[in-house]
């Protein structure tokens, strides 16, 4: 014969789980069901710095002259110039395109989804 | 011309720095810089560049700012030079400053006609006479190529080399120059002869500036394999 079937808080009654006041835990709100209109805070990586290759290959050339800028011209000059495209390059990055690497920042990313915020009621 | 373009860009080839400060300016951004030297207001219409016209034709609605009283536009007057008076200058005592620049371009102009006709006749063309030329030169031959900057990773402060902006290379130079003018003379010397014999040794390629810079570069060469945590 098998068990009889109670319905659970037969068995639960019986089972003496409610006798000392203990109730089930009580359901808190849970949060709003949507996506915010923030993301955490992560700590941007260090972009590479610009020039490095220009400027070992002059001090490749000092070191083979005795740091006389006379022989080295032609190094310097294109050192000069490698730095003189990085400035232009940061200058007229413009602010919303992506970084080297290929993401944005948390805190554009912040201010992209402040314009658009999420909508929590319609009026 | 003198001053940054309408466009956004100032032209390098000629001027180190602007006339009006940059910050606590109290005139409102339209204002343009003025321009003082004749010879581009001697220029007739035609000849000038798109970029000039449309310069001409943007004066013509904008307000332009005073001129400071440390620029003229007299064919003596040379930016670089009032630069290095202004940084000589003592507690504001411009008058002592200028009066130790123009002794110090004397003083160069007469040991180098003294060279000059010391010399023999096939070596005359290669002395150079000029002071403003031999000033240019040694400044030039005085600037650092490359800089070492601070920069703090894991607790420790590393020397890192990083490259300069051409304000910073004049000033270093200047700075140099003056400082050893300075500190490494006989009380009994006067400095526009010490500084004209500081400017000639640069102007060689020689003596203590130089030697200055070059220890900057050997230190910015032994510690190249940092180069790597600039992140500009």
């Amino acid at each position: 014969m098998a068990a009889p079937a109670y319905p659970a808080w037969v068995t639960r009654w019986v089972s003496g789980q409610w006798r000392n006041k203990k109730r089930p835990p009580r359901l808190r709100p849970p949060r709003m069901l949507a996506l915010a209109d923030k993301v955490a805070n992560r700590r941007e990586q260090a972009t590479d710095a610009t020039c490095i290759t220009e400027m070992s290959v002059m001090m490749a050339c000092w070191k083979q002259n005795d740091f006389n800028d006379a022989p080295c011209a032609q190094e310097i000059r294109i050192f000069y110039d490698c730095v003189a495209k990085a400035e232009k390059e940061r200058k007229n990055q413009d602010e919303n395109t992506l970084s080297s690497r290929g993401n944005l920042p948390s805190s554009k990313v912040n201010k992209l989804l402040g314009r658009f915020p999420q909508i929590t009621r319609y009026v | 011309s003198r001053h940054s373009t309408a466009l956004g860009h100032s032209p390098a080839s000629l001027v180190p720095c602007r006339i009006m400060p940059v910050r606590w300016s109290r005139y409102n951004p339209s204002y343009l810089e003025p321009e003082v030297k004749k010879e581009l207001y001697q220029k007739p219409l035609e000849e000038l560049t798109k970029e000039e016209r449309e310069q001409v034709e943007l004066k013509a609605v904008r307000p332009i700012k005073a001129a400071p009283p440390s620029v003229s536009s007299s064919v003596f007057s040379d930016p670089m030079i009032s630069k290095f008076t202004n940084m000589m200058m003592k507690n504001g005592n411009k008058v002592l400053a200028r009066s130790l620049m123009s002794q110090t371009l004397e003083a160069i102009k007469r040991k180098q006609l003294e060279k000059y006709h010391k010399a023999p006749e096939n070596e005359k063309e290669t002395i150079e006479c000029n002071p403003y030329v031999i000033f240019h030169q040694a400044l030039k031959n005085c600037q650092p190529i490359i800089g070492l900057s601070n920069i703090t990773r894991g607790g420790k402060t590393y020397q890192v080399p990083v490259p300069l902006t051409d304000n910073r290379k004049r000033f270093l130079a200047m700075k140099w120059l003056i400082t050893e003018c300075r500190e490494n003379k006989h009380r009994r010397t006067m400095m526009p002869e010490k500084l004209s014999q500081e400017l000639l040794q640069a102007f060689n390629n020689e003596g203590p500036v130089i030697k200055r810079k070059h220890v900057l570069h050997k230190m910015a060469e032994a510690n190249r394999a940092y180069a790597h945590f600039r992140w500009w």
